[in-house]
């Protein structure tokens, strides 16, 4: 091989140019602290990778993003440990951007001459909050659905260009199909140049002035880069893909159910690093919401952007630069407590394995001989537990109500059909199907289940499934017993004169009225 | 001195590149895992019903159009092909219609007694043995039961 490496090197020069990355000067007693960059470099390495290979399955369509994400977590070989160590990898790099950031403030490396270094370093660290940003819509669930409509709306507020900003960001006057394409556009073409081109200048400059090195100089010759401080960098970058990988392997990362642009019960909440941003708006509602919005931001990235020139001289002391110590440890301090109030009343992602009774009635209904002449295997539709259901619900419950009805409303559901309510109760089942959830093992209190499916559900919701034009049910035992449940649902108006409910006593059985009591009392 | 510094560069270039290597090699591994995987997947095969037992006219081949619910990537597709059933007795073969010459799509020619391909003139006889024409090896045949008066075929 020696032969052609010579050849190879005589043509390219690349000996020389591996002698002058591997062997770069450092100053004596640069330590472990130093590290903190090559492991940024690699984290944006895996994510540039695993992205590329996400790339093969997604598609970027309001129509099949979702699905596909779903195809990459359940089907492709080692996509479901590919996704979440590009999702996990998003937090890896925040905090690690952060630690980087941390370490040159509290050495004074941005000082002079390497201003231009630091402040390629804030625009880096604005690309990778924009990375975060624009990747969070892509999965197209309902998560990602709210949280980049309240990121829109953010922008919206902004004084004077707001609304003309806002529709650069939707690329239309909805949020839609090409809000979706042109976020994804940004996190796969124009953000990731942007990354190359910021690292290379970052690099570059690095290289140019050499590293800061330890506070108080060592007395000693220079070292070189490779190989001893090329082992610490290996080390804490195989600790940290070990732990990244530990985290992709356990933990799923999430993928709530589908974006429904109609849900008004949906909580959204952004990732944990805007969650800060997000808490802040609390504080300035109304008139003022631009102060959080754009006022405070704005100071912080221009303080962090300007720094070398606020803390100018060659001190480099941490206890001798008390302002600038103060001010990031205050704003550190600052953004730590506003997360952690943030995290506080964020909701849990919903588990589509967790069933509500509402898309249980609907597994129970959907498991009928009607349903399953044309939804068979070999069929003339797809059997139910396969079908991913991709038309509106309205469209379904019509569908569920009178199968040969392809347009809904044109005329009347024939006797016999499935009841509004199951047909709601179906569709139900159905969204659970598309999220990925298993067949449940059995369902409790079967009787009471289809009777709550039928009857209770076009008014009544339970764990989150069902209409809500009257009480929640969910609770219902805490503050009725049996006895009084019993008296209400056969005749409402006997209890209370003016009740809207109507009575149910003459249209269920005995056995149907004492399976829905015992299990509404039960539920407290 | 020299010796102890050179062997002392030559374990931590060792440590560095070996440690690199298990960081590299998961990550490859994983990547490419995930590119190659799919290629790999086979089909799952489910009995479709095909034709009641009575349609079928004895040592004719019958066409019936399978539909196949295939996985295509995230999306689901329906494919309808084309299957001659040869009824011979008791026993029912199902020959594939694509000429394994360039895959066009025989028909059976009832006058003649024979599949024949449109596109170069491959002939098979009906139980889609080669008779003429350039297909270098018979029709493919799939795997039938005859279950009660139903035909079922594994696709």
């Amino acid at each position: 091989m020696e032969p052609f490496f010579d050849w190879l090197d005589d043509r390219t020069n690349f000996r020389a140019a591996r002698r002058h990355l591997l062997e770069e000067p450092l100053p004596p007693g640069t330590g472990w602290w130093f590290v903190t960059g090559s492991l940024l470099l690699f984290l944006l390495g895996v994510q540039l990778l695993t992205g590329i290979v996400l790339s093969m399955y997604y598609v970027p369509s309001s129509e099949s993003a979702y699905d596909s994400v779903r195809f990459i977590m359940t089907q492709v070989t080692f996509g479901r440990i590919l996704r979440g160590l590009h999702f996990f990898g998003a937090s890896f790099i925040v905090v690690a951007a952060v630690v980087h950031m941390l370490r040159v403030v509290a050495f004074a490396s941005y000082k002079k001459p390497r201003e231009v270094t630091w402040m390629t370093g804030v625009l880096l660290l604005l690309i990778i909050l924009g990375f975060a940003l624009s990747g969070y819509l892509l999965p197209w669930d309902q998560r990602a659905y709210w949280a980049t409509t309240v990121t829109i709306n953010i922008a919206r507020s902004m004084p004077i260009f707001g609304e003309q900003m806002a529709g650069v960001l939707r690329g239309g006057d909805t949020l839609g199909a090409l809000t979706l394409l042109r976020w994804y556009s940004a996190h796969v073409f124009l953000l990731p140049a942007a990354l190359i081109v910021f690292t290379v200048a970052h690099l570059y400059l690095m290289r140019r002035h050499g590293i800061s090195g330890p506070i108080t100089p060592v007395e000693g010759a220079s070292q070189p880069f490779y190989p001893a401080h090329a082992l610490k960098d290996t080390i804490v970058i195989a600790f940290m893909f070990a732990a990244l990988l530990t985290l992709a392997i356990t933990v799923r990362a999430p993928l709530d159910a589908i974006a429904d642009p109609s849900d008004a019960t949906y909580v959204p909440r952004p990732e944990w690093y805007f969650l800060s941003l997000f808490q802040l708006l609390k504080y300035f509602p109304g008139r003022l919401e631009p102060i959080a919005t754009m006022v405070i931001p704005g100071l912080v990235v221009g303080l962090l952007f300007l720094l070398p020139f606020f803390d100018r001289g060659t001190e480099r002391r941490p206890s001798r630069r008390r302002a600038v110590m103060t001010v990031s440890c205050g704003g550190l301090l600052v953004l730590a407590v506003l997360t952690s109030l943030g995290l506080r009343d964020t909701p849990r992602t919903a588990d589509a394995n967790q069933w509500a009774p509402l898309s249980l009635a609907g597994y129970e209904f959907a498991h009928d001989v009607r349903c399953e002449t044309c939804h068979q295997v070999g069929g003339v539709a797809n059997p139910i537990a396969e079908t991913i259901a991709r038309r509106d619900p309205e469209w379904l419950v019509a569908h569920v109500r009178d199968p040969q009805m392809i347009a809904p409303d044109l005329r009347p559901v024939p006797s016999g059909a499935m009841t509004e309510g199951q047909g709601r109760a179906v569709v139900a089942y159905m969204r659970r199907v598309r999220a990925g959830a298993s067949a449940p093992a059995h369902t409790p209190n079967q009787p009471a289940i289809t009777v709550y499916g039928r009857y209770c559900s076009t008014c009544h919701a339970i764990d989150g499934e069902g209409a809500t034009v009257a009480p929640d049910l969910s609770h219902v035992g805490a503050k009725h017993d049996a006895m009084w449940l019993r008296e209400w649902i056969t005749d409402p108006a006997s209890v209370q004169f003016d009740a809207t409910m109507p009575p149910f006593g003459e249209r269920l059985n005995e056995g149907q009225m004492t399976a829905i009591v015992n299990y509404l009392a039960a539920r407290k | 001195m020299i010796r102890k510094v050179t062997e002392r560069r030559r374990f931590l270039a060792a440590a560095v590149n070996s440690i690199q290597g298990v960081v590299g090699g998961t990550l490859a591994v994983l990547l490419g895992g995930a590119v190659v995987g799919p290629s790999f997947l086979r089909r799952r095969e489910t009995w479709l019903k095909a034709a009641p037992l009575d349609a079928l006219t004895e040592d004719e081949p019958t066409p019936v159009t399978l539909r196949v619910r295939r996985q295509d990537g995230f999306t689901q597709t329906v494919e309808r092909y084309v299957v001659f059933l040869v009824k011979s007795g008791e026993r029912v073969t199902a020959l594939s219609s694509t000429c394994t010459h360039l895959g066009c799509r025989v028909s059976w020619d009832s006058e003649a007694k024979q599949l024949k391909c449109p596109c170069h003139g491959g002939v098979y006889d009906r139980t889609g043995a080669v008779i003429a024409g350039p297909p270098p090896s018979p029709l493919a045949t799939m795997t039938t039961r005859v279950d009660g008066d139903q035909v079922f075929i594994q696709a």
